[in-house]
């Protein structure tokens, strides 16, 4: 298997910054009105300014759902990491701790209640994830210990749970299905600058993964040879599972349920850069952000005006690759 | 100074099954100690209890000095390495990352970046250092493990298994390997199953048997076969080779016992017989033979009863009646195809006496083909049963018992 950086975390991680940043570029230029790269300098260097069109085009609509894309899939993709290598499962995605599903809840809830989009429906969403959270936590907690498998298990039922929870309550208000039909499938489209603040909370949650490398690294052997070599499993463990979860309640309550970023980038990461955390995570976290923002990008021009729900797009582009390392067998 | 690691008299139990019972032993520093004992005895349980990641119901497990829940993990690992009996890994890492893990307890930036091949040079494989993990061997992973557990630089070294997935050569290799870091003063603490490895390998032996110490000490001391046939359930015989004591077992038929048997033998001619009918449970006696002869010595490692001559001596009188008396104890009497002289002709007298006095003689046809002294003729007149090889005769023994019944 051939890597790009299998020398060292810096030539990988500036790669993948750059990328990230072509991708910015991309994405703030392209859409129904096209910037060139010139106009782009000038209005950043102009900052937003009242009465000018393109202006408000780029600070006010561009420029807050570019960077609320990029933070949601930058967190999903850490999220994925550390559940896939905590759970030491490669199918698994941010989205079996249950957290998304009592997010779409609390978020259900709101609409149907017809609170304004924001803060109450997000405010909501980030409780119902955290719920869920807290809820799998005490179910898989025996003895001091958080049983992995349990918590998988428990994550899953409860997903389940708030989903039919959710249907319940769309059958009861049916004129709000469009709305909650549309937020579960997830979307960018309209999203502002609170938007913004609220991603921005997962900032210091994609960073404190970034200390526990080495313990990651380690965790790989399983949870009683990481003891033997003097990690502290549970303090540790705790620890990750709760950035997870975090994550996972910020991203999808700004965003909605998008899938497969979370599932498919620590995969194609690893591909690139082996499984090591001190590459992996810093680089699944640019590829997490890029994938998401072009993803985003191809929602809203591939057939403009209208726009794809960008959870169909990355679904697109991510089950035929996942598909095909799959099919790679043990190369996932 | 307090010994390495001491347990006094500790329980362990999973849930309400107790695993360990009231065990108590020490390791001094630079001690080598091997864990012995059946499946299910406790042996894995003890080592994790030595390694703090199994806490003891009752009494103590002390590492130096120090119960071991008052560490932290780091620190133990520190003191305590050790090297799983299963270990894989999924992930496509390479060997130097693997290895580097093992230095993880002794902080940052621990590992130099030549320690890794330093410490796999210390084993023989350097070269195995820039191949990725999911290549190699079993034999290679097992000593990649051992490599990370030598990164962390403990004094004591605990091992489970190490050599259950290696053949011979990389289990010798093993031991050879262990003996020498322990001399090099680390300590050792290693579970294994084979024994006769365990009696060349180790300062002393801990024999565990559901779930408590049978024996502890000099493995001479420990593995005597009645302790062996206690706790396995096997006979076991103790021979010397070429300046070595080594154990065969075989399995102890716990049926009654299968009547007796004398063994007219000599010069190797009776030693895979009395082996076979030993096993079957029999009791068997032989003689009369000269001490040192191949049969004799095999007769004394199997334990049987014997009628024993001085070296190259004819058979005298004392051994002849000897010889007889276990005869008339024996349900039957066996002539080998053992060559016949006059040192051993009365042999054949006291079979053809037995015969008389009612005790049934089946000999091997070979006898008569190697008789020198020329009385084997009063066999074939007399009503001795004849076979052709030891095969056919030992056949013939072993179904004895099935061709009477049925």
């Amino acid at each position: 298997m051939t890597r790009i950086a299998r020398t060292g975390t810096w030539p990988g991680v500036l790669l993948a910054a750059g990328v990230l940043a072509a991708c910015l570029v991309l994405a703030l230029a392209l859409g129904p009105v096209s910037l060139s790269i010139g106009r782009l300098w000038e209005l950043v260097t102009a900052g937003p300014v009242q009465g000018d069109l393109e202006n408000a085009i780029f600070w006010q609509i561009r420029m807050p759902r570019v960077l609320v894309a990029s933070l949601v899939g930058a967190a999903l993709a850490v999220a994925g990491v550390v559940l896939q290598d905590l759970f030491l499962n490669p199918l698994t995605d941010p989205y079996v701790t249950g957290v998304s599903s009592g997010a779409a809840l609390g978020a259900t809830i709101g609409i149907v209640l017809h609170l304004s989009n924001l803060p109450w429906t997000t405010v909501l969403a980030i409780v119902g994830g955290l719920g869920t959270l807290v809820l799998v936590w005490m179910a898989a907690r025996r003895r001091g210990r958080i049983d992995i498998f349990v918590l998988l298990l428990a994550g899953v039922t409860i997903s389940y749970l708030a989903s039919a929870v959710v249907t319940v309550l769309m059958i009861r208000a049916s004129q709000d299905m469009y709305a909650i039909v549309y937020w579960l499938m997830g979307s960018f489209s309209g999203r502002g600058w609170p938007d913004v603040e609220i991603a921005l909370f997962a900032i210091p949650f994609m960073i404190v993964p970034l200390f526990f490398t080495r313990e990651m690294d380690i965790l790989l052997q399983g949870e009683k040879r990481a003891l033997e070599l003097g990690v502290e499993v549970e303090r540790t463990k705790r620890l990750l599972l709760v950035t997870a979860g975090v994550l996972t309640a910020l991203a999808v309550s700004v965003s909605g349920i998008i899938g497969f970023v979370g599932l498919v980038v620590p995969h194609i990461v690893r591909l690139l850069v082996g499984p090591g955390h001190r590459s992996l995570l810093p680089v699944s976290l640019l590829v997490g952000a890029s994938m998401m923002v072009v993803a985003d990008l191809l929602s809203r021009t591939v057939i403009s005006p209208n726009e794809i729900p960008v959870g169909v797009v990355t679904t697109f582009v991510g089950a035929p690759l996942f598909v095909y390392l799959l099919r790679r067998g043990r190369g996932v | 100074m307090a010994p390495l690691v001491s347990l006094r008299d500790v329980d362990f139990a999973y849930e309400e099954r107790l695993v360990l019972r009231r065990v108590s032993f020490e390791l001094e520093a630079g001690e080598s100690i091997g864990i012995v004992g059946p499946n299910g005895s406790g042996k894995s349980t003890l080592v994790d209890l030595v390694d703090g990641i199994l806490r003891p119901r009752a009494g103590e497990v002390l590492v130096n000095g120090l119960p071991t829940g008052k560490y932290r993990r780091r620190d133990m690992a520190r003191e305590v390495a050790l090297v799983p009996q299963h270990f894989d890994l999924d992930f496509d890492l390479a060997v130097r990352e693997v290895v580097e893990m093992g230095a993880y307890c002794r902080g940052k930036g621990a590992a130099a970046c030549d320690d890794a091949e330093r410490t796999l040079a210390r084993l023989g494989v350097a070269d195995l250092v820039n191949r990725r993990f999911s290549e190699l061997s079993g034999g290679e992973k097992q000593l990649v493990v051992l490599a990370q557990a030598l990164m962390q630089r403990a004094p004591l070294l605990l091992l489970d298994e190490p050599a259950s997935a290696l053949d011979v050569s990389h289990q010798l290799r093993l031991f050879d390997l262990l003996q020498e870091l322990n001399c090099g003063g680390l300590s050792v603490l290693c579970i294994l199953h084979d024994l006769n490895l365990a009696l060349h390998y180790f300062d002393k032996l801990l024999v565990l048997s559901d779930g408590g110490v049978a024996a502890f000490g000099p493995p001479d001391d420990v593995l005597r076969p009645e302790i062996l046939e206690a706790v396995y359930g096997v006979r076991a015989y103790m021979h010397r080779h070429a300046g070595r004591t080594y154990l065969t077992f075989s399995p102890r038929l716990r049926s009654k016992r299968r009547g007796r048997i004398h063994v007219v033998c000599g010069g190797g001619t009776g030693a895979g017989l009395m082996r076979e009918l030993v096993d079957a449970g029999y009791e068997v006696s032989a003689g009369a033979l000269n001490a040192l002869d191949t049969d004799e010595e095999t007769g004394r490692e199997l334990g049987l009863q014997m009628a024993v001559e001085a070296p190259f001596s004819p058979v005298g009188d004392e051994a002849h009646a000897e010889n007889l008396e276990l005869m008339r104890a024996a349900d039957l009497v066996v002539v080998t195809a053992v060559p016949v002289s006059h040192g051993n002709a009365r042999n054949i007298g006291a079979a053809l006496e037995a015969l008389g006095e009612g005790t049934p003689v089946w000999a091997d046809e070979g006898v008569r083909a190697n008789d020198f002294a020329g009385v084997t003729d009063g066999l074939a007149d007399a009503d001795v049963r004849f076979f052709d090889g030891e095969a056919d005769l030992v056949a013939a023994v072993l179904g004895r018992d099935t061709a009477a019944t049925s």
